[in-house]
């Protein structure tokens, strides 16, 4: 059984300065988004207990080459790329679209897993986007699987309690940040990782047209200015009176 | 030149990083206060493969090279400096074993060596003597096929863990030094009470007594009488791990310089803002943590690349001097951003002001170093 | 990553210093005295494509990028510290123009330094200071032209025809931008040449501008870009220095290295003492530190698109390399004693050289409030 982890090449967020209320982005290695790495340890979690092969897909900019190697030095089997400086800020939809095409080009997928969210714009959009395209059935919110022959059983993680369900194979799984603790790779992983099978596809492969506006741009993405009510409080009893005023505390 | 990170490098710099956030800053102020680095550290730093990122995968290791050996003991010893020593040390045998060793030896000693579970230690200086190749006083003895090893050595990293020690002794008829591998807690090896040293804690440092220890012929590393030149190499892997991990210690005394100049306020401004002195101390660190890295990649590189020992020698005795001596430089101005809080143990830059003077005063002291260095540039 | 010259810088490094030896070094005292740098030493200087290495080649340069021309200028001022200043200051006019030029300004200007005989200038810093909200040049437009009124104080290269970048403020709009004057232009003159303590070499004089008049196709970027053109230019001035300083520390590292060996005290050689030694080492281990901080921003200088954000790191690496100059220089005069005053030795003029660094292109203290403020954003 093959499983498929979908990931999305991001700049390491804990490297990003923010200089005149924009991100730096200069020098800022890519990664991988943290809840894909989260899916991609569950892939890994799966293999160890049932075996199979696991699967990268990805589509990004030519540095994306480098960066699969992340997710390959973690474990992952192979990887299925498509690459072009073009897929910069892509929409949803073609994203779906492409990752859809290179998952046609795998036989025998059991699982199909992707993070909640992608690191950068947390849509939530391209694994049910897939599901549909393919034809397949979808389980969102899940923090637990346990595979059972043909099937797996998911439990889902809502607001305020959990849900089972049983889903027939292949399916299309998207995970939440807390269903694990993604490994370190260690040190001859990460130099073997380069040496793993890539298969690598052009856009025009696909069949795809890039340009027009098929692109979204992040105008800003930053938290509201608070502001601060700065009251001065002498004591503690002030700070109280303050405090029962303003409606933080309730006698 | 290319002074990107190859991605490996970048992953192997994170996986330390990675790993030293998540396992070891936690336990990082309890290993200062207990001196003692808890085993599952090393079982796990042996499943990243930390022990062994530069030797040769053919005997277990990472065979990433010099430069990401550097990089990963810089971000290991960020958090915790007594970590970096152990792996330091421990490097040091498996380097000589590495350029030594027979195929038998190096079967025998160094997968074990990368796994966390054994541990190296390298045995030199003496009580009486210092560091003085000239006047050993440790003593072997041949007596039928095997040699019988007397003496003390002091000043010994990782002596107390079980794994393999290189010791130099001095060929008690030829009065010529020679290297032997013996395994430590054999019959005949003891320990002094630990030494109880001012910072780097958890990296342990004893005395050994041998009193009659017997040494297989089998155990004589390189050529009976060439001691000295396994010395030489020593020297040499010991000064790199030092540059990794005094430049670790720097960017640590830097980072927390930073952080609390940005949280410390003086009447309601950040002294990082309201000081012009402030700033300029910060300015003057990252000026020098910067020198100080392109040093101490530079040795990495060097390392991988060079072959000449003599050349790669100078490169590793001006680099440990350099970085060794520029850290304590940088200590002492992230000492002065943080006032008198900098000196309550709270604040983890009172533990980096005792690890960092380690520095110049281990692996040959800064002047001995210099002097060893002038006789390579001079030529004489 | 790889600290490893190509074989390219490794031909450039060389080429410069087998010049420098052989037709600069017989000519360093006339240079100091004349306060000069030889006309024959421009032309070959141009010929070998030293003075315009980091030019794209289309203009007429030789295309070895900044991490190629920091490796030759230090070569270059080894030998003379003037000759070092008299090159970056080229490298500065042109860089400047290279980013934000037109093609047509390029094409001009470029070509005509690299394959003519211009030189060109930089005109920022004024009597009031250096501080570019303080600039009390200005430009008002008229028509087709702007017409450039002011004074402009410690510029380099004034006495060379070739254009030069003046910053200016737009007496109509506040903000400041580049101008590409022609030296020597209808209302163009200079003051006579300072003194300078040391790196002589290099003409340093005031300027004085009059009712000059320039064309608007000669302003640099557009209207809104001048102050990153200024950016750029301070990056690049800094660059220029890191190289020449690192020259001045290698100097001073062969002149203590060599005399150390042959001046004999007590019948043996001074680098039998344990002092002098020491002092050999400290020199190499600052040397090897410079030299990886310049060399790695001449790297990143290749590698950074947008030039201007060169300014912190180009900042800390002329701080570096400047103040260890002169710490080396005083190292060195240690291992000379007295005949490290005397103008006969090289020394001497070495250790004047290298106090220049730190004060010029904005001094250590000022330097390091620019990099810590923009650590702190």
């Amino acid at each position: 059984m093959n499983i498929v982890v979908a990931m999305k090449q991001i700049p390491d967020l804990q490297q990003v300065r923010i200089r005149n209320r924009q991100p730096v982005l200069d020098g800022v290695p890519m990664t991988f988004g943290s809840i894909d790495k989260n899916a991609l340890e569950t892939a890994l979690q799966l293999k160890e207990a049932a075996g199979g092969n696991v699967i990268v897909i990805s589509a990004g900019t030519e540095e994306l080459e480098d960066t699969v190697k992340e997710a390959l030095a973690a474990g992952a089997d192979e990887a299925y790329l498509v690459l072009d400086d073009e897929l910069e800020n892509i929409e949803s939809s073609v994203s779906a679209h492409l990752l859809a095409e290179l998952i046609k080009q795998i036989e025998n997928i059991g699982i199909i897993l992707f993070g909640e969210g992608s690191g950068d714009n947390y849509s939530g959009q391209v694994g049910p986007r897939i599901a549909e395209i393919l034809g397949l059935p979808e389980v969102g919110y899940v923090c637990d699987i346990e595979l059972e022959d043909s099937r797996v059983k998911v439990t889902r993680s809502l607001e305020d309690c959990e849900e089972i369900v049983r889903v027939n194979l292949p399916a299309v799984l998207t995970i939440m940040a807390d269903i694990n603790e993604p490994r370190i790779p260690s040190v001859t992983q990460i130099l073997k990782a380069g040496k793993k099978p890539k298969q690598i596809l052009e856009v025009e492969d696909i069949g795809l047209d890039l340009k027009g506006d098929k692109k979204i741009i992040t105008l800003s993405s930053l938290a509201p200015e608070n502001k601060r009510k700065q009251i001065t409080v002498k004591n503690g009893e002030e700070l109280v009176d303050a405090l029962l005023t303003e409606g933080v505390i309730r006698r | 030149m290319d002074l990107r990170l190859s991605k490996e490098e970048e992953l192997i710099q994170k996986a330390a990083r990675d790993f030293a956030d998540k396992m070891i800053v936690p336990i990082a102020e309890l290993i200062d206060q207990d001196n003692h680095i808890p085993e599952e550290i090393f079982e796990a730093l042996g499943d990243l493969e930390m022990f062994g990122i530069p030797f040769p995968e053919a005997y277990g290791g990472g065979e990433a090279g010099y430069l990401s050996y550097i990089l990963a003991i810089e971000e290991l010893a960020k958090a915790c400096a007594g970590i970096a020593v152990v792996i330091s040390v421990n490097s040091v045998g498996l380097s000589v074993i590495n350029a030594f060793g027979t195929e038998e030896q190096k079967k025998k000693y160094m997968p074990e060596c990368m796994t966390g579970k054994k541990i190296f230690s390298f045995a030199f200086t003496e009580p009486g003597t210092g560091s003085d190749p000239k006047q050993l006083s440790c003593t072997v003895t041949k007596a039928g096929d095997s040699y019988i090893l007397n003496g003390n050595k002091r000043f010994i990293t990782n002596a107390g863990f079980q794994g393999p020690m290189v010791v130099i002794a001095k060929d008690s008829e030829t009065d010529k030094a020679s290297a032997f591998v013996i395994d430590k807690f054999c019959e005949g090896y003891s320990l002094s009470e630990q030494w109880n040293k001012i910072g780097a804690h958890g990296g342990p440092l004893y005395d050994v007594y041998f009193d009659n220890v017997k040494i297989p012929e089998g155990n004589v590393l390189g050529r009976s009488g060439e001691g000295l030149w396994v010395l030489k190499v020593a020297m040499i892997y010991g000064k790199i791990g030092l540059s990794g991990l005094f430049l670790g210690t720097a960017k640590a005394a830097y980072e927390e310089a930073l952080a609390y100049a940005k949280q410390k306020t003086h009447r309601g401004q950040p002294i990082g803002a309201k000081f012009q002195h402030i700033q300029i101390s910060i300015a003057d660190m990252a000026m020098k943590y910067n020198a100080c890295r392109w040093s101490a990649y530079n040795l990495g590189f060097t390392a991988d690349t060079v072959k000449d020992p003599n050349q790669l020698l100078r490169e590793a005795a001006l680099t440990k001097v350099f970085v060794s001596e520029t850290a304590v430089e940088i200590c002492k101005i992230a000492m002065g951003v943080h006032g008198s809080y900098g000196l309550m143990k709270d604040y983890k830059i009172a533990r980096l002001w005792g690890d960092v003077i380690i520095g110049p005063q281990v692996e040959g002291t800064s002047p001995l170093l210099k002097i060893l260095a002038a006789g390579i540039i001079l030529g004489d | 990553m790889e600290f490893k010259l190509s074989k390219e810088q490794e031909l450039i490094q060389k080429t410069a210093k087998e010049y420098a030896e052989k037709a600069i070094e017989p000519l360093v005292n006339q240079i100091e005295d004349e306060n000069r740098v030889p006309d024959e030493v421009i032309e070959g200087l141009r010929e070998l494509g030293l003075l315009c290495l980091p030019v794209e080649e289309k203009y007429g340069g030789a295309g070895a990028g900044f991490e190629g021309f920091v490796v030759g200028l230090e070569q270059l001022a080894r030998v003379s510290g003037g000759v070092g200043i008299f090159v970056s200051v080229v490298m500065l006019g042109t860089s400047t123009i290279a980013v934000h030029g037109t093609e047509e300004q390029k094409e001009k200007y470029l070509t005509g330094t690299c394959k003519g005989s211009w030189i060109p200038s930089v005109a920022m810093t004024e009597p009031d200071g250096a501080d570019p909200r303080m600039l009390k040049t200005t430009a008002k437009k008229d028509g087709d032209h702007f017409i450039l009124n002011g004074t402009k104080r410690f510029i380099t290269n004034t006495n060379f025809a070739g254009p030069m970048v003046v910053f200016a403020k737009d007496a109509d709009t506040g903000r400041i931008n580049g101008y590409i004057v022609d030296k020597f232009c209808e209302g163009y003159s200079i003051s006579e040449p300072w003194d300078k303590l040391g790196s002589k070499g290099a003409f340093l004089s005031d300027v004085y501008l009059k009712d000059v008049k320039v064309p608007v196709s000669n302003m640099l970027g557009t209207p809104d870009e001048g102050f990153q053109t200024l950016k750029v230019t301070m990056a690049m001035g800094k660059i220029g220095l890191s190289a020449i300083y690192l020259g001045n520390i290698l100097a001073a590292y062969d002149e203590a290295f060599n005399y150390s060996k042959d001046r004999i005290y007590l019948g043996k050689p001074i680098s039998q003492f344990e002092s002098v030694r020491n002092s050999i080492v400290d020199i190499a281990m600052k040397y090897e530190a410079a030299k990886l901080m310049t060399y790695r921003i001449g790297y990143l200088a290749d590698n950074t698109a947008n030039k201007a954000k060169l300014v912190k790191d180009s900042a800390m690496t002329k701080i570096f390399v400047t103040e260890t100059a002169v710490d080396v220089s005083r190292i060195a005069m240690n291992v000379f004693g007295s005949y490290g005053l005397m103008k006969d030795y090289k020394m001497s003029r070495i250790y004047r050289d290298a106090i220049v660094g730190p004060q010029i292109e904005g001094t250590a203290n000022l330097l390091k409030t620019v990099v810590a403020t923009d650590m702190y954003k």
